[in-house]
């Protein structure tokens, strides 16, 4: 035999260091970054305290078309203009929201930053928002989102979530919206959501070599012009669970495939539990060599694959299950799926799965550690979350020694089998009476 | 910025059986890269086994001769590693990244897979796997829309018989008949040492992976039979235009428009990049300005133009546009086909040159930042042209683009043999 027989086993560890933080206040905002020596690329990230909670119930999506409306020209430059410039540079100007947060940011080599700011800052503070153009964004945004819909998974998305925080909350509709609430949409609605929330400072997020960037003058471009204090932020949400599990059929008529999510409320993201939490999501769907995805996928072959986790933001969180199987096994699928969702809550994780769920959450830290992108991200999580600088040292920490009872005991007490709810947008001529047949719970009209 | 396009070391070593090793040392983080390029691809397929090397990639993952079924992902996962594989018409590649003190482990899995995959490969797994790639191409080619564009549009770009002809997924009746002696025989012929370039990248000395793969690989025999593909290289021009028209369950008509151009790594190839980037990246780009600000025919998110980076055969350049709302394809494949016929015609500015190589040379410091962007782009040099150190001639060789070399590619690749695919929603067509 020519191959070596004997697993070798690990080296010497390498320590975790994260980049030194820089916290400041300048110009009216703070500043946070990370001092990544050598780095020929940097990251400039303006958060704002303005997330898609934030929006009122029946306008969603008004931040995405505010986001495109942002480019549309500016006070000192028409659209096409912007685009030049910005793209000039080698860069452009990404843009993204959560329910607790929007963010505007550009990655470019470093000796281009101060000039990618102060166009970045121009589009966020001095948008033009011409109605006509304002518009026209809105209607290309609803088609966007009428292409987006058309893909299985957005409307399965959208009834889970309804189902679980109920629509007439804003957490309880799409994140982005629908194809129908941004076609609703008024130029005033956008002009005033702006005003409100866009001039107030902000966080300014820089990951880079700091030697070679003046970090007072980003935030002198990046906050000029800007007034008004943080946001009121209110607090954790009480969500109710089911008192039953129950089945909603969405109808994807010839569809191939059926788009699972299950899922249920879960606690926010400053509950103590959370890292024990994130520990029995891991072993029960969060890896490839999670339970679902062994069971659906190597086991049977339903599935190109199925993840599950706990996801948390300020005010509320959910565990959800997703996944895409074969039409024909819809049913089986579903009934392994609640299963070993039934038999974790029952009967908690192993050491052995456990001791790979903490190292892979543990090691990932450090493979993140690499790209000004990755640390700009991590800067952000400390920035929304009130987190101190040595956080993700202490979460290394704190993942590593978890042990199976506390991660045992967060399974028994977060996952609730027979509150979920059980979406599935498929075919429903072919598979209807397959899911009544499980009687997995009532099939909601 | 560097003048070079990779300011960091490189380091090679070719064993005796013939795997050659490549390593870039970079202490920045505690991580490092491994990554196995292997010189077959669905270019390699026979008729009747089209997807094989596709499926054969899954198989990697069940197991060898130490390693229990399932337990390669559990080892590198458990030890805090990211990990992957694709296959493409041109390769198939492996990766992971863990904390550096697995490197040793990372290389002993690979190992295993190279050199003991056959005895643990079973019927069992083969039809698991095989029903595993099924529903992968049911979730990304057949439940979306558009989703089949790829490979509608193989075959009309290249002929019946060309390695490219089809597409690396494959067909279903193909898969359904694949049997378990094919596959033996597939990594017998194929995952051979001499066949394979190891890179590692990141938190490693050039001379502790050079030892440590001598001590894994060392001992697998080369083989020195290994069949190369089809030469692909000379696509005769037809003179024709390839015109398909599809009705679909899609929400807005969509089209395509497709050439063969050059391959991957030769200069000509270059200069599509730039074009293309010039055509269809960005708000800037002139498919953007022209088709989604302009004359408002086009949705903003969904006009692009880039080239597939094949380099066994003339790779294609494909542009593409999605009408809004009221503008039929008709419409629409009329102004796509303008904007791209004026490459030929309308030539580029310095501003539109300048544009486009400032986003190039940042998206290759973006593709650059990971160790493991970094370790994939060693192991393709070093497989498709012989020389990791190309990989420092690529940033400048796109810089050094002249507006005078793009008019000529235009002229020559955009003349004939145009391929336009065009989806029309069902209800209108």
């Amino acid at each position: 035999m020519t191959l070596i027989a004997d697993r070798p086993g690990p080296g010497a560890a390498r320590p975790y260091r994260f980049p030194p933080v820089v916290r400041r206040t300048a110009a009216g905002g703070q500043v946070v970054a990370a001092h990544l020596p050598g780095q020929n690329l940097a990251v400039a990230l303006l958060l704002l305290d303005v997330g898609a909670g934030q929006e009122p119930v029946g306008k969603e999506g008004l931040s995405g078309v505010l986001a495109k409306a942002l480019e549309e020209g500016t006070a000192q430059r028409d659209a096409a203009a912007y685009a030049l410039a910005v793209e000039g540079l080698g860069t452009a100007l990404s843009t993204g929201l959560d329910w607790d947060s929007f963010q505007a940011s550009v990655v470019i080599p470093v000796d281009r930053l101060s000039a990618a700011v102060e166009l970045l800052a121009e589009a966020v503070r001095t948008p033009k928002l011409d109605p006509a153009d304002v518009r026209r964004v809105r209607d290309d945004e609803a088609t966007a989102l009428r292409m987006d819909w058309a893909n299985p998974g957005p409307r399965a998305d959208a009834a889970l979530r309804a189902d679980l925080f109920g629509a007439q909350n804003r957490w309880g509709r799409p994140m982005h919206g629908d194809p129908e609430s941004v076609a609703g949409l008024d130029v005033e609605d956008v002009t005033v959501f702006h005003s409100e929330w866009f001039l107030r400072p902000g966080t300014l997020i820089v990951a880079g070599d700091l030697d070679r960037i003046d970090l007072d003058a980003l935030a002198a471009a990046a906050f000029a012009g800007t007034g008004g204090g943080p946001a009121v932020r209110g607090g954790p949400i009480e969500v109710p669970l089911h008192s039953e599990r129950r089945i909603i059929l969405v109808d994807r008529p010839g569809s191939v495939q059926s788009t699972l999510r299950l899922g249920h409320p879960s606690p926010h993201r400053a509950h103590p539990d959370h890292v024990a939490m994130t520990l029995a999501g891991t072993v029960l769907g969060g890896a490839f060599t999670s339970r679902l995805n062994h069971l659906l996928r190597e086991v049977h072959g339903y599935t190109y694959g199925i993840r599950g986790d706990f996801a948390a933001s300020r005010r509320f969180g959910r565990f959800a299950v997703s996944s895409g199987v074969q039409t024909a096994v819809t049913a089986l699928a579903l009934v392994e799926a609640v299963g070993e969702i039934t038999r974790t809550q029952a009967t908690g994780v192993t050491e052995d799965e456990l001791e790979v769920a903490r190292s892979w959450r543990a090691g990932q830290l450090s493979v993140e550690l690499q790209s000004p992108r990755a640390i700009a991200s991590a800067l952000t999580t400390l920035v929304v979350h009130d987190l101190p600088d040595d956080y993700h040292a202490r979460l290394r920490e704190s993942l590593l020694s978890a042990d199976v009872d506390q991660v045992s005991a967060a399974a028994a007490t977060h996952l609730h089998p027979e509150a979920l709810t059980l979406v599935i947008e498929g075919d429903a001529a072919v598979i209807r009476a397959d899911l009544e047949a499980t009687a997995l719970g009532t099939l909601l009209p | 910025m560097p003048d070079s396009g990779y300011p960091w070391p490189i380091q090679t070593s070719r064993l005796d059986n013939g795997l050659r090793v490549v390593v870039s040392e970079d202490r920045t983080a505690p991580a490092v890269a491994v990554n196995l390029w292997y010189d077959v691809g669905s270019r390699h397929e026979p008729a009747g086994q089209t997807g094989f090397a596709h499926l054969f990639e899954h198989l990697m993952f069940e197991g060898s001769v130490n390693v229990a079924k399932t337990e390669h992902m559990k080892l590198i996962q458990g030890s805090g590693g990211s990990l992957n594989a694709t296959t493409n018409p041109d390769r198939t590649n492996y990766f992971e990244t863990v904390p550096a003190e697995h490197l040793e482990l990372a290389l002993w899995l690979e190992a295993d897979r190279m050199g003991g995959l056959v005895p643990a490969l079973t019927q069992e797994t083969l039809d698991n796997q095989r029903d595993v790639v099924k529903n992968e191409r049911r979730q990304r080619y057949e439940n979306v829309p558009y989703g089949d564009a790829w490979l509608r549009l193989l075959p009309l770009l290249y002929p019946p018989g060309h390695p490219y002809h089809h597409a690396t997924i494959g067909s279903m009746a193909d898969l359904n008949a694949a049997d378990l002696a094919t596959f033996q025989a597939f990594h017998r012929t194929y995952y051979a040492p001499n066949n394979a370039v190891l890179t590692v990248v990141g938190d490693a000395t050039a001379s502790d992976v050079f030892a440590l793969a001598d001590k894994y690989f060392g001992a697998l025999p080369a083989r020195d039979d290994i069949p190369p593909a089809p030469d692909g290289r000379n696509v005769p021009a037809t003179g024709q235009t390839a015109v398909e028209s599809v009705s679909a369950d899609v929400p807005a008509p969509r089209v395509y428009i497709a050439h063969r151009s050059y391959p991957f790594g030769s200069p000509g190839y270059n200069v599509i990049t730039v074009l293309a980037t010039i055509l269809g990246s960005g708000r800037g780009s002139r498919l953007y300005q022209r088709l989604a600000d302009g004359e408002r025919i086009a949705q903003p998110d969904l006009v692009g133009a880039y080239g597939v980076d094949l380099a066994h055969a003339p790779a294609p350049l494909i542009a593409t546009a999605t009408a809004r709302p009221g503008v039929s394809g008709e419409r629409l494949a009329e102004g796509l086909a303008d904007v791209v016929d004026e490459l030929a015609t309308v030539p580029v500015t310095a501003a539109e040159l300048d544009r486009a190589k400032a986003l190039l040379s940042t998206g290759w410091w973006r593709q650059l930042s990971t160790v493991d962007g970094r370790a994939d782009l060693l192991g393709r040099y070093t497989t498709q042209f012989g020389d990791p150190a190309r990989i420092a001639e690529q940033l400048p060789a796109l810089l050094g683009v002249t507006a005078e070399q793009i008019a000529e590619a235009a002229a020559d690749v955009l003349a004939t043999d145009r391929v336009t695919l065009t989806y029309l929603p069902e209800e209108t067509s």
